[in-house]
């Protein structure tokens, strides 16, 4: 069977595991427990380990979703999940004291997805909070990356519709990457 | 001395003097001269039916009773005027309003009869320098698969409708918008990519073809 894993990462918080409960044809496995930093973000669980959805394509073709632990002391699980992904959604709260440089942060330890264009920046909680405008998110991700063009969204994790376009920018994306982005690498060797 | 309100109701010019215009081709003529002059100035436009549209550029905002799910396609401007402002000026209108990159991409797409933008010129290839906010705007996935192009390439308006296997006009109208919202650089200079349009086969290898069927979108 094909098997396409997408990642979704980004701080406690910022509406992973309800993004993927979204998009998720059957019931999201969870590992959530109680929170043990109420001090960085107010909520009662968290993800401790992953939690899990995917979407059948046909008979022998899903996309896995792997909604990973926000919890910077869970990240030795990182490099070894961003190896098997196709891709990344990473979300970021508006209403984080830095979103701009948690976005940073989350895509430094996710490099090798980065570099490859395999990336989708969803901001949440924009409607709540007057936070950092989109473009100050695509001037600091062209800074760290320049020429690399990686989408960035406002979405609401709780509104399928937004998340299945999340989701489709950032495959097409992928795709055209390899299509293109390799020519023109190629031209200019 | 003059208020701000006395200043946005003296300025418009008389509606007699505005020639009746049906669709947004010069209003989107309007909306770009003041972005590329960066003209320290609202606009306003009267629209029949739809009431006034009102723009204040210096907060990227607009302000109209109409939702943009019912853009008016085919609307009927009968006034269409610019107000004078300064940097240190009141808002056009109580803020925030709306995001203008809406309006803009709405705008662009119905504007031109899917021929080119006044402003822009043959021979010219072009690219993405950030995403539209697609989740804020109305799209298909033709329009996603063609920014995703253009956001990985240089490229012409033939070449995009080639690869996207859609009509030119449709690829210009994509075009004509991301240029107005000013997300798209151009380039006379740029060689084309060597890519072929995606074979029978090559789209049924995609996964974005796959899922996007799958997801009914």
């Amino acid at each position: 069977m094909a098997e396409h894993v997408i990642l979704f990462t980004g701080p406690m918080g910022a509406g992973k595991t309800t993004a993927i409960q979204s998009l998720s044809e059957i019931e999201v496995v969870r590992t959530e427990a109680s929170n043990s930093e109420r001090h960085i973000v107010d909520k009662a669980t968290t993800t401790v380990a992953l939690d899990y959805g995917e979407i059948l394509i046909g008979a022998q073709e899903k996309v896995r979703l792997y909604g990973i632990p926000g919890q910077k002391r869970f990240n030795f699980m990182w490099s070894i999940l961003q190896r098997r992904a196709k891709g990344m959604v990473l979300l970021v709260n508006s209403d984080a004291p830095d979103p701009i440089g948690e976005m940073i942060f989350y895509l430094d330890e996710f490099r090798d997805l980065y570099d490859r264009g395999g990336v989708v920046v969803g901001v949440t909680r924009a409607d709540v909070v007057d936070g950092p405008e989109l473009t100050a998110y695509s001037d600091a991700l062209e800074r760290t990356n320049p020429g690399l063009v990686i989408p960035v969204f406002t979405v609401d994790p709780r509104e399928r519709e937004q998340m299945q376009n999340v989701l489709l920018a950032l495959v097409v994306n992928i795709e055209m990457r390899l299509a293109f982005g390799m020519a023109t690498a190629a031209r200019t060797v | 001395m003059t208020t701000d309100v006395d200043r946005i109701e003296a300025v418009p010019a008389p509606p007699m003097d505005f020639p009746v215009t049906v669709g947004w081709t010069q209003a989107a003529m309007a909306v770009s001269s003041v972005l590329s002059l960066n003209t320290p100035v609202h606009l306003r436009m009267d629209i029949e039916m739809h009431g006034s549209l009102l723009i204040d550029f210096r907060h990227h905002a607009f302000s109209w009773s109409t939702p943009l799910e019912y853009f008016p396609v085919d609307a009927v401007h009968t006034g269409l005027s610019t107000i004078p402002t300064t940097a240190d000026a009141p808002p056009y209108f109580e803020l925030p309003g709306q995001d203008l990159d809406g309006l803009l991409w709405e705008m662009g797409i119905n504007s031109f009869g899917g021929g080119p933008a006044f402003w822009l010129s043959p021979g010219e290839r072009y690219r993405l320098t950030r995403w539209p906010n697609l989740t804020r705007h109305s799209h298909n996935m033709r329009q996603v698969q063609m920014i995703a192009v253009l956001g990985n390439a240089y490229v012409s308006t033939a070449e995009l409708a080639a690869f996207a296997g859609v009509d030119e006009s449709e690829a210009q109208r994509l075009i004509n918008a991301l240029s107005l919202m000013r997300i798209l650089t151009r380039s006379a200079a740029e060689p084309a990519v060597e890519v072929a349009p995606p074979t029978a086969a090559a789209k049924r290898s995609s996964l974005f073809g796959r899922l996007r069927k799958r997801l009914g979108r």
